[in-house]
């Protein structure tokens, strides 16, 4: 019973994190938790010169 | 409702975007940090209730004509996207330049607002503005802001104009002439009539108690601070206090408090496991994710009080002195005189820094600056320097500090290389740099800027970090038949059969066992994880000791559990500061550099480098320390003078590649 209660402690802190990199990647965050991170979504214009 | 932000580069339009919308977006008082469009919405406070209205912040631009992709999005946004309003940013301390770019914003028949930033600063200089005037001869509203004060910004009085603009018909005070646009002198005549009327307003609304072409105090000290040959002693000595401060005297008080909670919290999870729960489990949650990630986090506080130092360095104004002093050697080297930009905002995080380089219109610079950025060591090589500055260095400033330096040493030398491979001509390049007045810098400014490095720091522990750790956990537990390995023979695990040939490798630098091949390997995933995963493969709960008060007080248990010199722990620090950096920031190279030969060439390049600089590290330092040379000298040898060879013939087959071309050319 231990063994089982642990086992859904660690996979409910291992599907937090995986479900956090999820919604942060959605969110167009390209580097999770780099400061300003999300500034690496869009894309550069330099075709156009 | 949407309205743009615009003005000159460092006029302050970030600025007044995070004081009005509440964000948190990168600023800097030096041009070009803002390199894409931004949104958010008007804080309700400001815009009292009224209708949502989104605020977007763009990049600096000077001009509606544009010549550099940060003006492109500018221009492409104003005339396309159609705006409500805009909201010119116009920087009151240099009227006539920001001038320029109102007017030709005046002309798009979109309801400007002025917003005249910076009125602060005139007040201390006594030189007075008549906005009224100003706004008569522009034909639109302009409204008197100091957006980094918390009140009587003017910030709410220039959302109301905003509102009461949206739908107004814009006056256009000037028309450009209708010219060609391919016709540089017929631009530089029409950009001259422009001039001529700006000037005649500035002439008419400013009066300037101090002559802008007056010796002040601020550039005496500029004299010193920037000088060809006393800045770099001089930054060498702020960034070795920066480092005192940060890993030696203020940052161990608080990491020791945090390691302590840390601490507490693995015993008590520890306590209420029992006897009953399996071991392979204890060790996941133990180990894995509490030891690992606490490993990870204890080095928290010193992030904070560096990041929170460097921040009032920014504010004050000594880092654009920093990136004067350092251009100068930049540009010698065939880099872009902008290359010093991302260099600077690499040291934070190499990806915005690497995205920073598409400001530089030259292929090869941007190209070369995007191989380089990763050089400067960033936020998450930090924990890094510290755990061996702590362990191995008795928490010595010179670690960190002989780092960064060497990193700039590294982009001085791997420019000259690059420019060489390609033999391309070393064009010389200008960059004009607006240096922002000296002040005292914002305590609130740099603990928001503090709090959001810690804040990005505790989401990557908590996330990739932490998934990391739970991995290398797993595959050092069970062997490749999925049995738990027995106590003591984990070089039997998954991990270690994985990371052993590496470690081979790594031999004649000094550090050739599978824990430090796998930690080095996990470290691509995030820098971070290097200390994470040495955390986990050594059973290291963490690494700043609860007792002495002092970081990694039992450094000399740690150093001697991963059975590593000085020398060799110097190595290895070199080694996974400037092998290539995360993924991340590959990816960010990628993007940026456009070609998937400089992409190849230049992970080669940083892997190259960090491997020779590691083996000359070890074996110079084995030989000055011991006498003889270390393990795998020869070996080592014959793959750095492979490494080296190759390069020369690389650089000798760009040079004739020059040499044609001059040819061609002479002909």
């Amino acid at each position: 019973m231990d063994n089982i209660v642990v086992i859904i402690i660690i996979l409910a802190i291992i599907t937090g994190a995986i479900a956090k990199v999820v919604i942060e990647k959605r969110n167009g965050n390209k580097c999770i938790g780099c400061p300003h991170g999300k500034s690496s979504d869009i894309e550069c214009n330099c075709d156009d010169f | 409702m949407k309205i743009a932000l615009t003005g000159n580069p460092n006029s302050g339009k970030t600025t007044l975007f995070n004081a009005i919308t509440g964000r948190t977006e990168r600023v800097g008082n030096w041009a070009g940090v803002t390199i894409e469009k931004k949104e958010g919405e008007v804080k309700k406070s400001i815009s009292k209730g009224n209708a949502s209205i989104i605020a977007v912040d763009l990049p600096g631009a000077y001009s509606m004509s544009p010549y550099t992709s940060e003006e492109h999005i500018t221009s492409d946004f104003v005339k396309n996207e159609n705006p409500d309003v805009i909201i010119n940013i116009v920087d009151a301390t240099n009227l006539s330049r920001s001038l320029f770019f109102s007017t030709q914003l005046l002309e798009l028949g979109i309801p400007v607002v002025i917003a005249l930033n910076k009125s602060d600063l005139n007040k201390k200089k006594e030189t007075r503005i008549n906005a009224n005037v100003l706004s008569k001869r522009l034909g639109c509203p302009v409204v008197e802001t100091v957006s980094i004060a918390g009140s009587n910004n003017g910030l709410e009085k220039l959302i109301f104009t905003v509102i009461e603009s949206k739908g107004k018909t814009q006056q256009i005070p000037f028309e450009g002439l209708a010219i060609n646009k391919t016709n540089r002198s017929a631009i530089e005549a029409s950009d001259k009539k422009r001039y001529e009327f700006v000037k005649s307003i500035v002439l008419e609304i400013e009066q300037r108690k101090v002559s802008s072409n007056r010796q002040t105090k601020q550039d005496v000290v500029d004299r010193i601070v920037a000088h060809k040959w006393f800045g770099i002693p001089i930054f060498a000595l702020v960034m070795w206090t920066v480092f005192s401060i940060s890993q030696t005297y203020v940052g161990p008080i608080f990491a020791n408090i945090l390691a302590g909670w840390i601490d507490g919290l693995y015993r008590y999870v520890e306590g209420l496991l029992g006897q009953g729960v399996s071991p392979v489990l204890k060790t996941i949650l133990l180990d894995g994710i509490i030891g690992g990630v606490g490993a990870v986090v204890g080095f928290l506080p010193l992030i904070m009080v560096l990041f929170f130092l460097l921040a009032l360095l920014e504010d004050c104004g000594y880092m654009a002195r920093v990136a004067v002093v350092m251009d100068r050697f930049f540009k010698r080297v065939g880099l872009s005189g902008k290359s010093i930009i991302p260099m600077v905002i690499g040291t934070g995080c190499s990806v915005p820094g690497i995205m920073a380089t598409r400001m530089i219109k030259n292929d090869r610079q941007r190209r070369t600056t995007a191989m380089l950025t990763p050089f400067m060591p960033c936020g998450a090589k930090l924990p890094v320097i510290a755990l061996f500055a702590g362990v191995f260095f008795n928490d010595a400033a010179w670690v960190g500090t002989t780092m960064y330096f060497l990193g700039i040493a590294l982009i001085i030398l791997g420019a000259l290389i690059v420019v060489r491979i390609s033999g391309e001509q070393n064009s010389r390049s200008f960059f004009i740099m607006e240096l922002p007045e000296y002040k005292y810098p914002s305590i609130k400014r740099a603990t928001i800027e503090m709090l959001s490095r810690a804040k990005a720091y505790i989401l990557k522990a908590s996330t990739i970090i932490l998934l990391s750790n739970v991995v290398v956990q797993l595959m050092q537990t069970f062997n490749w038949q999925f049995q738990v390995v027995a106590e003591g023979a984990q070089n039997t695990s998954i991990l270690a059969s994985i990371a052993s040939p590496f470690a081979i490798l790594l031999m004649p630098l000094g550090f050739g066992v599978w824990q430090l091949a796998a930690a080095a390997i996990t470290g691509f995933i995030a820098k971070e994880n290097v200390v994470g995963t040495i955390a986990v493969v050594y059973s290291i709960k963490n690494f700043i000791d609860t007792d002495a008060l002092a970081l990694v007080g039992g450094g000399a248990d740690v150093a001697s559990a991963m059975g590593l010199t000085s020398v060799a722990a110097l190595a290895y620090l070199v080694f996974n500061l400037f092998t290539p950096p995360c993924f991340a920031a590959i990816g960010a190279m990628n993007t940026e550099m456009e070609n998937k030969k400089w992409l190849l060439g230049g992970i080669s390049f940083q892997l190259g480098t960090g491997y020779v600089v590691a083996f000359i590290v070890y074996q110079v330092g084995t030989l000055l320390t011991t006498g003889v040379f270390g393990n795998g000298f020869l070996p080592g040898l014959i793959a750095v003078i492979s490494i080296i060879s190759y390069v020369v013939y690389l650089m000798r087959k760009g040079n004739q590649k020059s040499l044609a071309k001059k040819a061609v050319l002479e002909v």
